[in-house]
């Protein structure tokens, strides 16, 4: 262990498990702690149990229906659209990093980029999931 | 030159064409369309078989190659023919009796329905194919093929009126028979492949050089149990008499002229190893010297037609083997070819005389039909004289060598077959009489039908009749002058013996011959020619007409043991043994599905559980294995 | 490589045919001339006819074998779109997006066939499996197909889980994606190799559907359309087995003795679970997902010898069974009742149906004579080769005596029992395409070097 710390010199090759110690370290130091933590706020924590406890909480208004409302799809569908795009353009930032380096290959390859995500816009926009009027 | 053998295939192909179309369309041609096409493909075989004929006279034998047959490893079977001259003689006797057994059945079969009378022609030409492959073939396994396919033919057309029970028994026993032979031919296919690693005919003559006598006696003797069963030889002799229950054309083609021929083919054939053989040779010789005796003694006392012709071509088919065993094989094939000619022009006038008398069989119920069927009396009369050997018929002259040689081999096997060709005389000559001579003992009704058969029956009757008469010509024994043409043409293929310093036997054979038959002719007319007759025997005779009880025999070692013990199996091994294991096995199956289905439970959570669980399993069992 | 490319530009064409046209026979004719056009073009690849070339440094890398099996996946999908394009349109309303998300299955399984590094495998395996999930819920008015596609979609989310780990500690062990580098210094297998190896095994068993990580496969294949059940079944299931047999050859065939037994013992649990499960099996569509569950144990033999004669058995395996299972479901898909009685007098009322199914089914059951036989020939041949499997040789043999228990109970219902089969319109295209895969069925399996020898022909 010791050696290990150290770094001091050892026959392990570099193939060996041996180096994914740490790792396991962590793993074992990250599961104590947390089932540590929890254990303690339990059993160290002031408990009074009333039925008043398991009311649902909401703003002193009296609870009523399920909570499980419907929704228009329409919410959803336009948030994971945005998403989707959003992420997309992420993959401009390292290309307008390397502009110059990547030249006129890079160009292409990202005007084709941008060719494929502009189908899929006109895609959607031609689906009509963008149409918030029904 | 060659155009001809280009054109070899066809030889079989037409039968089978014709077999396909009869089988095929049996119940919509019409009985004179489908006799034509039987009879058609048939003489299209016989002229090019007589082309293929005339060039291997000229010395044109060869191998033709069609196609690759089996090409497994070093197993190579290409399916080739050979057209020799021993093949190519075998093709004009089946050709062509074949052709006129065809003629003669569109009369013969006349009766039937066209649904059957177009599948017995099916049948017959798919017989003529199979018997065209078993000779044509240049190696073994097409011999099998054909043999097989005889086999088949065999059983289809004796058990062909399959509405009577005795007559699919017939088939039954025939068929079992023959496989018992087949197994022992088959068993000496194995033991050639084994050994020489080839069934190709040449090849295996030539490595057969290399291999020690026991091998090679080995084999010719389980060739030979394939040949006895084919050619009806002590033990396997019995489904021949039986065989009769077929239409009487199938019995004249089959089971006298060509099928039960083969395993002289066979023998003939593969000649090289036999000769290398000298127990099995010796064994064959007196197998069919007692075949010979056994068969022509119970043709003495049966009243049946075509049972005594039965007998009687077991018993020349034991002459035959006598042949082979003494070393003469040509002579052998040159038996093979006379008998042909005088056994189915024989059949065929027994089918006539049994048309003429509506279906009658029983010998002792006719009597003076020569007046009536003029035609059928003198073509049968001259079968009847060729058979029991007179003078200058084409029996005379094979029959005659064939004890030449029997002399020269032992004194045992010259008199057996001497006394084997008496009794033919007598009761060929017992039958004629009967048959022909006296007066008439059937029913009134039989004697008011009585009439010449038509044309087309009797044209076959007498080709057969003339080449009855002269077909011995081609092999003449040199004190008349003759030239033995026909051991010269088969020489390249089949050795022939060299007959000297035996003029004496000849005249000896000659003058016996005429004295005895004088003798046979009188006594049997004596006795037979007479105007009442009865089938009732005793004594000996009874045993004789009883068939030595050979049947009865078998019947009591052979198939009540096996019966018995059969019974028995199926009581306790199979009832109790054999289906509660396979019921079991079902079963717990079943029971298993049940259980296993349980644990496709729907819950996407087992299902991960379950899967984590078998992952580390395997985890474990890497550690632990792990060195 | 072209294959790939046309395959996804195809996809987004079909996505486009939907926007702007709404006939259904317009669609699928656009897909199965997109079809044609892939067959033609990998096939032009093939005898080194390239229309593009792209370097892809060694990441993907086409062999004889890739093509063939190529030209196989497509020859089946065409056919397969001939007997149920038709049937895709009473799913629901998005045919062009089903077709869609076919063709890009299809360029997922292109890249499946030739991938070189993990990475490819991983994207190619998913390219697969999400469309997957999304043509088992199409139906989405119906529970069963809602449960089977959140089903598939959760396990096969975990399945991806244990390859990303596997994938993981291979590179932490070998530094390199790239499957010969990983071949090549797999002398020794390190704990961390080993479990790598392990994690691989297991998600890619899962892909194929192997015992015991099925359990999905019957769940799924029920619930899915029965047109999409029947695509799902064959001709995904061989790519995976084909990405399966060339990571296992690739990567760690040098330590093949390391990871034998594990193989083994899934083929021979797959043999057993799929075979005798199915014999108690009411429905033919759930008997038919468990009997693919039994055939995978047969194509796990190839995975199991690992030689020449188990890859040449894999290719000539898949178009067998694809052949064979395509022709089934297509029939199945004609009927209204899916229970073995729903067949019941199909013999009276449809005998050209009826007789190309059983064909089929005969084939499936490796009745000889069929193309069946010799692919169920081949592997086990294969695993004797190998030598050391003689015991799963044994249990496959009786596995396949089990089956043809339920493959016949089919064959009884349709010729033996009385009954009024309800089956929907069937076009003449349609009983063409069956009497085609019936005989190509007998054909393969009378000249089954009719299809091998192309593995061995060199342009």
């Amino acid at each position: 262990m010791i050696q290990y710390l150290l770094q001091v010199t050892n026959t392990h090759s570099a193939d060996s498990s041996f180096w994914y110690l740490p790792v396991g370290v962590q793993f074992i130091f990250a599961i104590v702690f947390v089932a540590a933590m929890m254990g303690l706020t339990h059993f160290l924590g002031p408990k009074r149990k009333t039925s008043d406890k398991l009311e649902t909480f909401a703003s002193g208004i009296k609870t009523h229906g399920d909570a499980r409302q419907p929704m228009a799809i329409k919410y959803f569908l336009v948030a994971i659209l945005f998403v989707l795009f959003d992420v997309e353009v992420i993959f401009f930032y390292p290309y307008a990093v390397n502009f110059k380096s990547l030249g006129w290959d890079g160009f292409m390859a990202v005007l084709m980029f941008v060719a494929f995500f502009l189908a899929g816009f006109i895609y959607i926009i031609k689906k009509g999931a963008l149409n918030w009027e029904d | 030159m060659n155009t001809i053998f280009q054109l070899v295939w066809l030889i079989p192909a037409l039968p089978l064409i014709g077999f396909f179309i009869n089988g095929l369309l049996r119940n919509q041609l019409p009985k004179a369309i489908s006799g034509l096409i039987a009879c058609g493909v048939l003489l299209g075989s016989f002229v090019l078989s007589v082309l293929v004929f005339l060039q291997v006279k000229a010395g044109a034998a060869q191998t033709v190659h069609l196609f690759d047959f089996i090409n497994v490893g070093n197993l190579k079977i290409p399916f080739d023919f050979k057209i020799d001259q021993l093949s190519s003689l075998f093709l004009l006797i089946i050709t062509g009796i074949g052709f006129l057994i065809h003629l003669y059945s569109t009369s013969y079969m006349h009766e039937e329905t066209n649904g059957h009378f177009a599948r017995y022609f099916s049948y017959l030409n798919l017989f003529v194919f199979s018997m065209l492959l078993l000779v044509m073939g240049a190696n073994y396994v097409i011999m099998f093929i054909g043999w097989e396919g005889v086999g088949l033919c065999s059983y289809l057309l004796i058990g062909y009126w399959f509405k009577n029970v005795n007559y699919t028994a017939a088939a039954k026993k025939a068929f079992v028979m023959n496989r018992i032979g087949d197994l022992g031919f088959l068993l000496a296919l194995f033991m050639m492949i084994n050994q020489f690693g080839t069934l190709t005919y040449g090849d295996v003559f030539a490595k057969a050089g290399e291999a020690s006598t026991t091998i090679i006696t080995g084999i010719t003797l389980l060739l030979f149990v394939g040949a006895t069963g084919k050619s009806a030889q002590i033990p396997l002799y019995t489904w021949l008499p039986d065989a009769m229950a077929g239409p009487t054309p199938v019995s004249a083609l089959i089971h006298a002229a060509t099928m039960v021929t083969a395993g002289v083919y066979m023998i003939a054939r593969s000649q090289a190893l036999f000769v290398m053989a000298p127990v099995t040779t010796n064994i064959i010789a007196y197998i069919g010297l007692a075949t010979a005796l056994l068969a022509a003694s119970i043709a003495i006392y049966q009243n049946d037609i075509k049972k005594v012709l039965a007998y009687s071509t077991v018993s020349q088919l034991g002459f035959m083997f006598l042949a082979l065993g003494v070393g003469a094989y040509t002579t052998g094939v040159f038996h093979v070819m006379t008998h042909a000619f005088f056994k189915a022009l024989l059949f065929l006038g027994a089918g006539s005389v049994i048309h003429a008398m509506s279906g009658e069989q029983d010998i002792t119920k006719m009597g003076g039909l020569r007046k009536k069927i003029p035609i059928t009396y003198i073509t049968f009369l001259i079968g009847v004289l060729a058979i029991a050997g007179f003078p200058f018929t084409s029996g005379f002259f094979s029959k005659d060598e064939i004890l030449v040689a029997a002399y020269e081999k032992s004194p045992i096997l010259f008199w057996g077959g001497v006394i084997g060709a008496i009794m033919t005389a007598f009761y060929m000559f017992r039958l004629l009489f009967l048959t022909f001579f006296g007066s008439f003992r059937g029913t009134h009704d039989q004697e008011h039908h009585l009439h010449e058969s038509p044309i087309s029956m009797t044209f076959p009757l007498m080709v057969l009749a003339v080449l009855s008469l002269v077909g011995g010509l081609v092999q003449v024994p040199h004190i008349f002058g003759g030239h033995p043409y026909f051991n010269e043409f088969l020489a390249p293929v089949v050795n022939s013996v060299e007959h000297t310093g035996i003029e004496t036997l000849e005249y000896a054979l000659l003058g016996g011959t005429v004295v005895l038959l004088a003798a046979i002719i009188i006594m049997t007319f004596k006795k037979f020619s007479v105007d009442s007759a009865d089938g009732e025997y005793t004594g000996f005779k009874k045993v004789l007409a009883n068939k030595w009880y050979v049947d009865e025999v078998y019947d009591f070692i052979i198939v009540k043991p096996i019966r018995f013990l059969s019974k028995k199996i199926l009581v306790f091994t199979e009832n109790e043994v054999i289906d509660w294991l396979v019921n079991g096995v079902g079963r717990s199956v079943q029971w298993t599905s049940r259980q296993i289905r349980l644990v496709q439970s729907g819950q996407v959570g087992s299902y991960v559980l379950l899967m984590v669980l078998s992952i580390l399993v395997f985890l474990g069992i890497q550690l632990l294995t792990k060195k | 490589m072209n294959a790939l490319i046309l395959s996804a530009i195809w996809g987004v064409v079909m996505m486009f045919s939907g926007i702007f046209t709404k006939s259904g026979a317009a669609i699928r004719g656009i897909a199965i001339t997109g079809l044609a056009l892939l067959l033609v073009v990998n096939v032009l690849d093939f005898q080194g006819t390239a229309l593009v070339d792209i370097n892809t440094r060694g990441m993907l890398v086409y062999n004889t074998f890739s093509y063939m099996f190529l030209n196989i996946v497509f020859g089946a999908t065409l056919l397969y779109f001939f007997l149920s394009g038709s049937d895709m349109e009473r799913v629901g309303l998005h045919l062009a997006e089903y077709f869609a998300l076919i063709f890009f299955i299809l360029a997922g399984i292109s890249i499946v066939a030739s991938f070189q590094t993990l990475l490819m495998l991983f994207l190619g395996i998913e390219i697969i499996s999400i469309p997957l999930y999304i043509l088992t819920g199409s139906d989405k008015r119906n529970l069963k197909s809602n449960e089977a596609a959140l089903k598939y979609f959760l396990m096969g989310s975990f399945s991806t889980g244990l390859m990303l780990m596997g994938i993981a500690l291979i590179y932490g062990s070998k530094g390199s994606f790239s499957l010969e580098t990983i071949g090549a210094g797999t002398g020794v297998i390190t704990p961390l190799l080993g479990g790598g190896m392990l994690l691989l095994l297991a998600s890619m068993s899962f892909k194929v559907s192997a015992a015991p990580f099925h359990f999905w496969t019957p769940d799924v294949y029920d619930g899915a359309p029965t047109v999409f059940t029947s695509f799902m079944a064959t001709i995904v299931k061989v790519a995976g087995f084909f990405a399966f047999i060339r990571l296992f050859e690739t990567s760690f065939g040098s330590v093949q003795a390391q990871w034998q037994l594990f193989a083994a013992i899934i083929t021979a649990a797959t043999l057993l679970i799929g075979n005798i499960t199915a014999v108690f099996q009411q429905s033919v569509k759930r008997m038919l997902a468990y009997s693919s569950i039994a055939q995978a144990g047969f194509m796990m033999f190839a995975l199991v010898s690992l030689n020449g004669k188990g890859s040449e058995g894999l290719i000539y395996y898949a178009a067998a069974y694809s052949l064979a299972t395509i022709g089934v479901f297509a029939v199945l898909i004609k009927l209204n009742d899916y229970t073995f009685e729903g067949f019941n007098g199909l013999g009276k009322s449809h005998p050209l149906l009826a007789a190309t199914v059983t064909i089929c089914l005969l084939s499936l059951a490796g009745i000889p004579a069929t193309a069946g036989f010799m692919a169920k020939f081949y592997m086990l041949s294969a695993a004797v080769e190998n030598g050391k499997v003689i015991w799963l040789v044994i249990l496959g043999v009786l596995c396949a005596a089990i089956s043809v228990y339920y493959y016949f109970r089919v064959i009884q219902a349709i010729y033996f029992k009385d009954g009024e089969p309800q089956v929907a319109e069937v076009s003449t295209t349609f009983k063409v395409v069956m009497v085609l895969i019936a005989v190509l069925v007998v054909y393969f399996g009378i000249f089954p070097q009719r299809l091998t020898d192309f593995l061995y022909m060199v342009y």
